[in-house]
């Protein structure tokens, strides 16, 4: 489903990263282990179109990410779903709006946006709070949004980037426990994280990095 | 239909959510647009009034003395058959003093005092519009004053000339003006739109990895700068509504006395229409030029 050759990519004189090969099947949940600076963000951000690889091809779906024009990005990213550890939500906009952006943006009609982010919510637990502002919500329930932002148009990868970054290890818990669920229905997940408690919950494959290089990949990370 | 009705609602959602902005925006550009409208109106009631004063000024044929009836009609001919000529009338000797005593009762006297009536015929002539032209006139007085029969061709030159001149000093200025305050008031929007962007940048990019396209994300700041700017020329029209009802009132009797009460008038529905275009496509171009200057920094 997704494969790397040969990626390499530096901001200035920093090598972000070099010479990356990874292959990541589909249905499969990758955890990218790291400390900081070990080029986990700059990896997700090839993936969704973000930044572009100095060197190397990206492929997804056989697709040549590399050679995108920047107007077949937006394309790209309405096939995956991204989470971040600030939830990056719309302050403004209730936790419905919020979600049902993927949708509005794709062109969607009235009744299936309703419909889609009426299941997201659900699925994440948080639909009795889709009237509710973000900045009004916890981080838990906050974070719950943004993950069912990212699956409302049932994606077929979720990017997740130090998504329990900002939460304590019971709602970490509860988090990597829908991440879980989601990876259940067939979605590929990749979840960034420098948190050795996710990778004993999750108890996957775990691709560990470090200064921009792959310097371990081993089933269930435990 | 559904995107259109979010473009629309993101870019009223913009206008309401900076509202100190928005509002020093249409202010600013509204009294801009005002200041463009007022030489806009004089022009264009000075233009209206120059038509009305140019369609009096006539073309005086003054004819030779001891003329035949003949000679008379024949060059009556010849003036209809002119293209130039709209309108015409002969004014005899006698009538030209019946003219005299009823304009000059206290003068008539001199004219008495000479025996005999020293006053020609004459053909009073009314141009066509198009003909009316200063250069126009002068060719054709010279060539009418060499026909036999005629003595004279006078028409109030210097008149015609300061009214043309006035008018397209005017024109050059209302001109200027304009352009000048169009400038002004695209930097005004643009600045809004500037203002608005780096607020809302946080929010650009939560778009654009939800897959929103470039153009999603600009149409509504592109709408926004339409909306400021038609809301300004809509105040403009209002500010200048005002201002013309309150010079009117002021001139007052002595315009009415001196009878330029007619001549004034405010725009034209069409005019107005035009202003309304002209401010929503000034704010749409600030607005565009503001994101262009954006692009990078705000991921547009």
């Amino acid at each position: 489903m997704i494969q790397l050759f040969h990626i390499s990519k530096a901001y200035g004189r920093c090598q972000a990263l070099s010479d990356i090969n990874l292959e990541i099947g589909k249905g499969e949940f990758l955890l990218l282990m790291g400390g900081s600076g070990a080029g986990k963000t700059t990896l997700l951000k090839l993936l969704f179109g973000g930044e572009q690889a100095d060197e190397g091809q990206l492929l997804i779906q056989g697709q040549n990410i590399g050679k995108l024009s920047p107007r077949e990005v937006p394309l790209l990213r309405r096939r995956m779903g991204i989470v971040l550890q600030d939830f990056r939500l719309l302050p403004k906009r209730t936790v419905y709006e919020n979600v049902a952006l993927p949708l509005v943006v794709a062109g969607a009609s009235g009744a299936d946006t309703r419909r889609k982010v009426s299941e997201a919510l659900r699925s994440v637990g948080v639909e009795h709070k889709k009237e509710q502002l973000p900045p009004s919500l916890s981080a838990g329930e906050q974070q719950r949004v943004c993950i069912a932002r990212a699956i409302v148009n049932s994606p077929l990868i979720l990017l997740a980037d130090e998504p329990t970054g900002n939460l304590d290890p019971h709602l970490t818990s509860e988090i990597i426990e829908l991440f879980k669920m989601i990876n259940a229905r067939g979605t590929t997940v990749i979840l960034a994280t420098h948190d050795p408690q996710v990778m004993k919950q999750v108890n996957r494959r775990v691709v560990t990095m470090q200064h921009g290089k792959l310097v371990g990949d081993q089933q269930g990370g435990a | 239909m559904r995107r259109l009705g979010y473009l629309l609602r993101e870019a009223w959602a913009n206008i309401r959510l900076n509202r100190t902005t928005s509002l020093v925006a249409v202010v600013t550009t509204g009294f801009t647009l005002a200041c463009l409208g007022v030489f806009l109106l004089i022009y264009l009631n000075v233009r209206g009034m120059a038509a009305s004063l140019a369609s009096e000024i006539k073309v005086i044929v003054y004819l030779q003395e001891n003329l035949s009836e003949a000679q008379i009609a024949d060059l009556r001919q010849q003036l209809e058959r002119e293209q130039a000529v709209a309108a015409l009338s002969f004014v005899s000797k006698d009538q030209a003093l019946a003219d005299f005593r009823e304009q000059f009762p206290s003068d008539f006297e001199l004219l008495e005092g000479l025996g005999e009536n020293p006053l020609p015929a004459s053909f009073a002539v009314t141009l066509a519009p198009r003909f009316r032209s200063p250069e126009f006139v002068r060719r054709w007085a010279e060539q009418f004053k060499a026909l036999p029969g005629v003595a004279q061709v006078e028409y109030s030159q210097d008149w015609v000339e300061n009214l043309t001149g006035l008018l397209r000093n005017l024109e050059g200025l209302a001109l200027s003006v304009g352009l000048i305050l169009s400038v002004a008031s695209v930097t005004i929007i643009g600045s809004t739109i500037r203002l608005t962007l780096h607020a809302r940048r946080d929010e650009v990019q939560i778009l654009r990895l939800v897959g929103a396209s470039g153009s999603f994300l600009r149409l509504p700041y592109l709408i926004e700068g339409a909306m400021l700017g038609g809301a300004g020329s809509l105040l403009a029209l209002g500010i200048l509504k005002g201002g013309f009802e309150l010079f009117r009132l002021k001139l007052g009797t002595a315009s009415q006395l001196l009878g330029a009460q007619p001549w004034l008038s405010y725009f034209p529905g069409h005019v107005k229409g035009v202003l309304i275009v002209a401010g929503v496509l000034l704010g749409a171009v600030g607005s565009f030029l503001s994101i262009m200057r954006m692009r990078e920094a705000a991921s547009l």
